[in-house]
């Protein structure tokens, strides 16, 4: 990561923390309507930094540009049952514990790379413990809802986050050329021919 | 009604009532107003007009509030309709809500409906095969049901008369167990499809892999041109109604054609009550409706009436419809009205992974869906320990294999790149299934809906013969991917419920005596030849063909044999 880079994100994180509170609602609830589960401020902004973790801004726009975490909060409210999501906000709070007995801080004040170890240390740990089988044919990560809290909410975070990321306009038009509208059909094409990304 | 006068009398008579207005009833309208009648074609649920009333139809998926995923509350309240592959974020405003139209399932039934102008022509899944005489001597040659009054050669020129008008894709295959229609060009089968298709036709006597054959416009004709409807986009958003009319639909087709023939009447959110049977004259004179909305109860008047309220409504009508003339239900001197119901067995299917042709993938997306084996069990004589056969849809296809490992850069990277995948194949079985009177549907005898109307109870299950196919589907198929050379072979049974195939049959049958069968072989109502029922439910046996090309061709015939009854004064 050049200088320019860090300069660059730097400015971003600081803005945004900055930019948060005045949105966050006096009772200290979010500024996104949400139905079925109550987040704290604190725990909007623990999502976005786990979501900007995930998909980080790189040379092109990372999670808290493209406003991710308002989505994946959104599908945490309506796309899962009571008992799924009160094991994903057991989650949370477990993954806070774990962070502040580690690191003495929150997640949100540590540098980047020690976000990164965290979450990595989560999947790895998961994988040792599920022997390392190899994936099926399908490698998207899914609901693993029986998972104990602190994994079923890192992988509710890291398969939502993704969600969002490769459903947005920006990497349906920028990353990947989604096609309403394909108007054709070629069965026997060339693989050298496909669009290089 | 003290205040009705003959003026309202007269505003609500027609020539010709067709109670529904999907697959089939848009058919009786289309080929009623065709012929001049004056027709009131009756939907129980709201209109739903060509592009205007398909909101998500041109919708990306980030513009959908979940991007497509239905929220939890909409799966957990629509347990029936939410086992369905096309429920989803952009379509669930054409399916039923479970609450809504509760129903009595004695057995375990998936019962999926589409209450709207339309019905469920919005989102079947298009696959369209002529039967043969090998599906319409099936019951006489194997000794189930009762015969079929009509063959091939009867329903020959209305299969020809729809396939025009509806658009159908296809290859001439000259295969006498699957007849060749009026066919638009076909979408080619894949490379892998293809190798597969040459390898069974090298290797297997009488077994066929051929093109999907479907209901999409893949080089429209003027006729089409002239419905307004235009070339198939390859979009495979279907289910939201198109744009293009690339598929038929009755919103895109059938319903708006008669309404411009200037002789029809749309009536939408109108629950047909019953047919009202006069005993004096001894023919049906009309059908009572309720008004949705107002729960208004209104009488109109015909010379004919077309029941197409879908295979099992059409049934609870005719149960629903009683006199002293019939009191067991409208032309049920028999007693099998709502018995021998049947559907189709889609309870297996296979995938293996088919090494080599690496240079070659897919550009675009195929409207057919691949291949199709006609059934090749049982054809020419009997030759398993079941009864009858299935057919199979056919697959192949690769993608690019992201990498989902790890957080950060490299992430975002793997969520971009990959490899394409090896190929992979798949199928799935589309058995035959017996009906048999242990099959049926009844009026529950206290439960009604909020209109007035009995509850339906379904009482339809799998049986001994079902399972034996299942087996040999699993079989067969295993045996044909291994010779292929296909690795890797994964096959796998369900317990899906009847009704999530979509194609219930029966329950009120053609037949040739009317001691056993409901309808003749024009689709009348053996002792009440003024009314007709030409959807599902006059099925007499269910083929492993998709149903509902048939059912329009059906429908087709019978509307013109109405046409010339009323020129010759028969139906009064």
């Amino acid at each position: 990561m050049d200088r320019r880079t860090v300069i660059k994100n730097l400015a971003l994180v600081i803005g945004g923390a900055a930019l948060l509170p005045s949105c966050v609602k006096n009772s200290g609830g979010t500024y996104i309507p949400l139905k079925n589960i109550s987040i704290t401020a604190d725990q909007e902004k623990l999502i976005a930094d786990i979501c900007e973790t995930i998909i980080p801004k790189t040379n092109i726009p990372g999670a808290r540009e493209l406003n991710l975490h308002v989505f994946v909060l959104k599908m945490l409210d309506d796309c899962y049952n009571k008992k799924d999501q009160q094991a994903i906000m057991k989650g949370m709070d477990e993954f806070n514990a774990m962070v502040q007995k580690k690191y003495n801080q929150s997640f949100g004040d540590l540098a980047v790379k020690d976000r990164v170890a965290v979450l990595t240390g989560i999947e790895d740990s998961q994988k040792k413990a599920a022997g390392a089988k190899p994936h099926g044919k399908r490698l998207k990560p899914q609901k693993n809802m029986n998972a104990p809290p602190l994994d079923t909410f890192y992988w509710a975070m890291k398969q939502q986050t993704i969600f969002a990321y490769t459903t947005s306009q920006f990497f349906m038009t920028k990353q990947i050329v989604y096609e309403l509208v394909p108007g054709r059909y070629n069965a026997h094409f060339p693989v050298k021919n496909l669009k290089t990304v | 009604m003290a205040n009705l006068n003959t003026d309202s009398v007269k505003q609500r008579t027609f020539d010709a009532i067709v109670i529904g207005s999907g697959m089939s009833g848009g058919w009786a309208a289309k080929e009623l107003t065709d012929n001049g009648l004056k027709t009131l074609i009756l939907e129980r649920g709201r209109d739903v007009k060509h592009i205007k009333d398909y909101p998500t139809t041109n919708l990306y998926p980030w513009e959908f509030p979940h991007h497509g995923v239905l929220p939890n509350a909409v799966q957990e309240a629509n347990p029936i309709a939410n086992r369905c592959y096309a429920f989803g974020e952009d379509s669930a405003h054409f399916f039923v809500k479970d609450a809504e139209h509760p129903y009595v399932q004695t057995k375990p039934f998936d019962w999926i409906r589409g209450y709207q102008v339309g019905g469920k022509s919005l989102l079947w899944a298009r696959q369209t095969q002529r039967w043969s005489d090998f599906d319409y001597e099936g019951p006489a040659r194997d000794g189930f049901a009762v015969d079929w009054p009509i063959r091939y050669k009867d329903i020959a020129p209305w299969y020809s008369h729809v396939e025009k008008f509806a658009g159908i894709s296809g290859n001439r295959d000259g295969i006498a167990e699957l007849p060749d229609g009026e066919f638009l060009p076909p979408w080619p089968l894949n490379d892998v499809e293809q190798y597969f298709s040459d390898h069974v036709k090298k290797n297997y006597k009488s077994r066929h892999v051929i093109i999907a054959r479907c209901a999409h416009l893949s080089k429209p004709n003027q006729i089409h041109l002239d419905q307004g409807r235009s070339q198939c986009q390859e979009r495979e958003l279907c289910q939201r109604g198109c744009p293009f009319g690339g598929y038929f639909s009755a919103n895109a087709s059938t319903i708006p054609w008669a309404l411009r023939s200037g002789h029809a009447t749309l009536r939408p959110f109108s629950v047909v009550e019953s047919i009202i049977y006069d005993d004096k004259l001894g023919k049906a004179t009309g059908v009572r409706v309720i008004d949705s909305q107002t729960k208004e109860s209104i009488d109109y008047y015909a010379k004919i009436i077309f029941v197409n309220a879908a295979c099992l409504n059409s049934n609870l009508v005719l149960l629903n419809s009683k006199s002293s003339r019939f009191p067991n239900g409208l032309g049920n001197d028999s007693g099998v009205l709502g018995k021998f119901v049947a559907f189709h067995n889609y309870s297996a299917h296979i995938g293996a992974e088919v090494e080599g042709f690496t240079e070659w993938t897919t550009d675009g997306r195929n409207p057919a869906g691949g291949g199709y084996i006609p059934r090749f069990r049982n054809v020419y004589k009997q030759e398993t320990n079941f009864l009858r056969g299935y057919a199979c849809g056919l697959s192949a296809y690769r993608y690019r294999q992201h990498k989902y490992d790890g957080v950060g850069a490299n992430l975002k990277e793997g969520l971009v790149k990959g490899d394409l995948s090896p190929w992979y194949i798949g199928s799935h079985m589309m058995g035959e299934t017996i009906p048999k009177e242990t099959n049926f549907v009844a009026l529950d005898a206290s439960k009604k809906d909020a209109w007035g109307v009995p509850l339906l109870d379904i009482s339809v299950d799998y049986d001994d013969n079902d399972m034996k196919m299942q087996k040999d589907y699993v079989e067969q198929l295993t045996e044909m991917f291994t010779s292929a050379g296909f690795k890797n072979i994964n096959a796998s049974t369900n317990h899906q419920a009847p009704g999530l195939d979509i194609h219930e049959m029966g329950g009120a049958r053609m037949g040739k005596d009317p001691k056993t069968s409901i309808l003749n072989e024009w689709n009348q109502v053996h002792s009440c030849k003024n009314v007709y029922v030409t959807d599902g439910a006059c099925m007499t046996s269910t083929s492993c063909q998709n149903p509902s090309l048939t059912y329009m061709a059906l429908t087709a015939r019978a509307a013109n044999h109405a046409v010339e009854e009323l020129k010759k004064g028969n139906l009064g």
